[in-house]
């Protein structure tokens, strides 16, 4: 048990909510429709039971005054001297006396038995000293002297006044097969005191349906009379008729009514004893033939009880859903955020505990993404700055090779060269060193670029070419630093190609931008060898990724794509067209800048 | 699953709820009027019941029958009988007797009394004791028994004695009653009703003499040839106590009288039976000591256990009784003719 409310304890919470619910709302209406019915019930069948012994006492009185009645038949045969005479004889006689006694007494038999007498009579049998007289209404088998101890040759000796010969102790039948008992009486001859004989009074029983039917209600109940021994002498059903009540010896002695179960059904059984006869009138009903009229009010709560639980299931399962659901959707918003997206919004629209959960939630959410962004810029920062160390210094073989044909030039004794070169490299060396602006006009980001264009123009000569055309007034426009070097620099490192003369064009314009504004656009055009395709596919695959990502190769265009893309925000930035010996168009695209306060729409964030 | 064990555990509770009333035993009495009473125990049986009859006279056919008859009740009933009588009809014999009984003990004691008044003190005595009293065949006072068993009603009795006699004398002449002890009070109602009815309608006819023998035979019989010797013109001899038939008709018999003088009485059939036959007596009537007998001992039993006899009371193997003012009638009285005598046998 503790195990189960352990494992009860580490349920869900729905189907906890749902458990208990449904337990407290079946639990008390079930218990309530039980008690209920099964009081109802008893008190029914306590009903039925205290009025049907006194129906069956009224049947009772009845019949035992049926009895009575015909208790008294016998005793007319005394009325007759004649047939008391015939009696008194004895059977030696001729055989003309013997019939005309037969005659005699038969007759009476008829005249005041099946004639006169009561309607239940089926008919009048007379044994008297090895003689048989008789009368019956209807026709009958199987009565003889046999059946009487005469076995012995003697006349019955009755040690009661009367008895009831009931029909499993005799083989006499009737047409028709009517229910019937005997009463059977020794005829005593009063004044000598000797036996006459005995009366058989055969009696259908069909007055005891009369009374007993009355009672049955429709067949729904069982009524039967059954003497001391259980044997059953009239039955409801005729076919239990002679049999025995075996349980009979085990019902409780009273008159009264009790309960039992018989064939797996239960019944209520009322018994009432005769003192007339030892008999007793018991009436069986099934228990549930007496509530039938509560089924109804039982059907009805159970309809009543299932509603309910249907409906407090319902409701139970829709308020665990209520709690629960925006839980589970918490969890997964919350399995989203652990995987790092913290773009999450967790719509509640209550202001339950619940709701204040979900804005807590949210407004955790949104805390720990501005936490995280604020480190992502002092990281972004350090990178910069990590950046411009690396970007304000001259490449050092470019440096090298400057100085090599310096060299050669001042071997050469090229003066002019000489002086040009030194200058131009001076020049370029103080834009590294004035590093301290992060927007230089575009002018002198170009004029950077000229001077290092212009130094590897002295160096390579013929083989190498340049122009720069500016469509712009490029004093007005601002540029982050150092943007066109890298790629420049990196046209110089591809485009070079033996044996025809290389070529890089600048240029600066103005173009129209996405949102209807207008961009400034760098072209950088060599005409070297071009970019295959799968390698060009792969960098700008790297241009779109993550700028913050760090890499290996490529580092110049990433680098410059990052920034100005960190900067500007995503629609700005690198793009490249190439194809194999056809050249490559690097474009670099960045908001328009100008000086002051009509710099437009964008500000280069300070740092 | 859950719902399932859940499920299990409110059926669990609730079916709980309903054990209590099934497990109560297999008969579930709901209602009793009362418990039904069978036969009486056997320790009430065992007692067994004594009941003592003393006649007038023992060892006379009328008082024999009746000891039959009353033999056959105790047998019946299941009682214990003691039936005693004094040798002559003396209420003073009759005395000893009962002193004798209630030192036995007995239950009852139904006597046929000699002497109304005499027998009263002893009588008593014995209901004192607790013994139930009642007389049978002949009173004695009321306040000395409890009831008085009659055989039949004494005044249809007496006028139709006279009736018997009337219609064997042609309504004329002297008859004479051969009485039993004077003191008798059952034969002395008779015997006023007998002059009451000739009064009134036999104003022809004439008692001359009323004899009494006190129930003995050889008396009876002398009795009777004096009168018929005494009165030559007499009609008829009225019997009124069963000794008196016989006698009578052994006289007429014997004095060869046949159809002079005619015989009628109380007396039973048997003794009579060769007089009827032979014509020396016409009708006698009486009723059966034997059923008197068993009436006595049935009523006597009641008695004891307490149940009095009531009008129209239906008893066993007898019939129905009345019950006049402490008086229970056994029945009518019986004719025996000569034509009916062989049926019967007391």
């Amino acid at each position: 048990m503790i195990s189960k409310l352990m494992k009860f304890k580490n349920y869900r919470l729905r189907t906890k909510l749902i458990v208990t619910y449904v337990l407290l709302t079946v639990i008390p209406i079930s218990l309530l429709g039980y008690i209920a019915y099964s009081q109802y019930t008893k008190s029914i069948e306590e009903q039925v039971g205290e009025y049907i012994p006194k129906l069956l006492e009224q049947a009772n009185e009845n019949i035992a005054n049926q009895i009575r009645e015909l208790r008294k038949f016998p005793d007319l045969l005394y009325n007759s001297d004649e047939v008391v005479e015939v009696l008194r004889k004895d059977a030696h006689q001729s055989r003309s006396s013997l019939l005309q006694d037969e005659f005699t007494v038969n007759s009476y038999l008829s005249r005041t038995f099946i004639n006169g007498g009561s309607q239940d009579i089926l008919g009048v049998f007379v044994i008297s000293k090895n003689r048989i007289f008789q009368s019956t209404k209807i026709p009958h088998t199987n009565f003889g002297l046999m059946d009487y101890s005469q076995s012995y040759g003697q006349d019955i000796q009755l040690k009661t006044d009367d008895i009831f010969v009931l029909p499993h102790q005799t083989s006499l039948r009737f047409e028709g097969n009517p229910p019937f008992v005997l009463i059977m009486k020794q005829l005593t001859d009063l004044e000598n005191r000797t036996d006459l004989g005995t009366v058989l009074i055969a009696v259908n029983v069909t007055f005891f349906e009369d009374v007993i039917n009355e009672m049955s209600e429709e067949g729904k109940a069982d009524l039967w009379m059954m003497n001391k021994e259980g044997r059953v002498i009239y039955h409801t059903n005729p076919s239990k008729i002679r049999t025995i009540d075996r349980e009979f010896a085990m019902y409780p002695q009273i008159n009264g009514s009790f309960r039992t179960t018989q064939e797996d059904a239960s019944r209520l059984i009322s018994l009432n004893h005769m003192d007339e006869t030892g008999w007793t009138l018991a009436h069986s009903v099934l228990a549930g033939n007496l509530t039938e009229q509560t089924d109804l009010v039982r059907n009805a709560t159970i309809a009543v009880f299932l509603v309910f639980v249907a409906m407090s299931t319902v409701i139970s399962i829709l308020l665990a859903w209520n709690v629960s659901s925006p839980l589970n959707r918490l969890t997964s918003v919350m399995k989203r955020v652990e995987k790092g997206d913290f773009d999450v919004d967790l719509a509640i629209g209550t202001t339950d505990e619940v709701g204040m959960l979900a804005n807590n939630f949210n407004s955790m959410v949104t805390e720990i993404k501005d936490l995280i962004r604020e480190n992502y810029q002092i990281e972004l920062k350090q990178k910069e700055a990590e950046l411009y160390a690396l970007q304000s210094q001259i490449n050092p073989h470019f440096m090298y090779n400057t100085l090599e044909t310096i060299a050669m030039s001042v071997e050469d004794d090229e003066k002019d060269t000489v002086i040009e070169m030194v200058t131009l490299l001076g020049r370029m060396l103080r834009f590294s060193i004035g590093n301290k602006e992060a927007l230089v006009p575009i002018a002198d980001e170009l004029l950077h670029v000229k001077d290092y264009l212009t130094i590897q123009k002295i160096r390579f000569e013929e083989k190498f070419d340049f122009s720069i055309q500016e469509k712009i007034e490029s004093q007005n426009y601002y540029t982050p630093k150092f943007v066109l070097q890298p790629i420049v620099e990196n046209a110089v490192k591809h485009g070079l190609a033996y044996g025809r003369v290389t070529t890089i064009e600048i240029g600066v314009c103005l173009v129209p931008g996405n949102e209807g504004s207008e961009e400034i656009a760098f072209k950088v055009k060599d005409n070297g060898s071009g970019i295959k395709k799968e390698t060009l596919a792969d960098i700008q695959r790297t241009l779109a990724s993550d700028p913050m990502a760090k890499r290996d190769s490529h580092f110049g265009l990433s680098n410059v794509h990052a920034r100005i893309a960190m900067n500007f925000g995503s629609g700005f930035g690198l793009d490249i067209i190439s194809g194999v010996d056809q050249g490559t168009e690097v474009e670099i695209r960045i908001p328009v800048l100008k000086n002051g306060s009509e710099g437009g729409c964008h500000e280069l964030k300070e740092n | 699953m859950k719902l399932f064990f859940s499920f299990v555990c409110t059926l669990s509770i609730v079916s709980a709820c309903a054990m209590p009333s099934a497990n109560t035993g297999k008969y579930d009495v709901i209602y009793s009027m009362d418990e039904v009473v069978h036969e009486k125990t056997a320790a009430e049986q065992e007692e067994q019941i004594t009941i003592a009859v003393i006649p007038k006279v023992a060892n006379i056919p009328y008082f024999n029958a009746a000891e039959e008859g009353a033999i056959e009740a105790a047998e019946d009933l299941g009682i214990n009988l003691l039936y005693e009588g004094p040798a002559f009809a003396d209420a003073a014999q009759q005395i000893l007797i009962i002193e004798k009984l209630i030192e036995e003990e007995v239950d009852a004691i139904a006597v046929s009394a000699n002497d109304p008044e005499e027998l009263a003190p002893v009588l008593l005595e014995a209901k004192e004791k607790g013994i139930s009293v009642v007389t049978w065949d002949s009173d004695t006072i009321p306040e000395a028994r409890d009831f008085f068993i009659n055989m039949v009603d004494p005044e249809t009795l007496g006028r139709h004695l006279m009736d018997t006699l009337a219609w064997n004398t042609d309504e004329k002449g002297e008859f004479a009653v051969l009485t039993g002890a004077l003191s008798a009070a059952n034969l002395n109602t008779w015997l006023h009703w007998i002059k009451v009815h000739q009064k009134e309608h036999y104003p022809d006819m004439t008692l001359v003499e009323v004899s009494a023998n006190d129930d003995n035979s050889q008396r009876a019989y002398a009795s009777a040839k004096k009168l018929l010797k005494k009165y030559p013109g007499l009609k008829g001899i009225i019997g009124n106590s069963s000794v008196g038939p016989p006698a009578a008709a052994r006289a007429v018999k014997e004095l060869g009288k046949e159809g002079e003088v005619a015989v009628v009485g109380l007396s039973s059939p048997n003794p009579m039976n060769e007089y009827l036959k032979d014509g020396s007596a016409q009708i006698i009537t009486l009723w059966s000591p034997k059923k008197l007998g068993y009436l006595t001992v049935a009523l006597t039993n009641n008695a004891v256990n307490g149940i009095e006899p009531f009008d129209w009371q239906d008893i066993a193997k007898v019939g129905k009784i009345r019950m006049i003012n402490n008086m229970v009638i056994m029945g009518d009285p019986m004719d025996f003719t000569k034509e009916n005598v062989d049926q019967y046998d007391f």
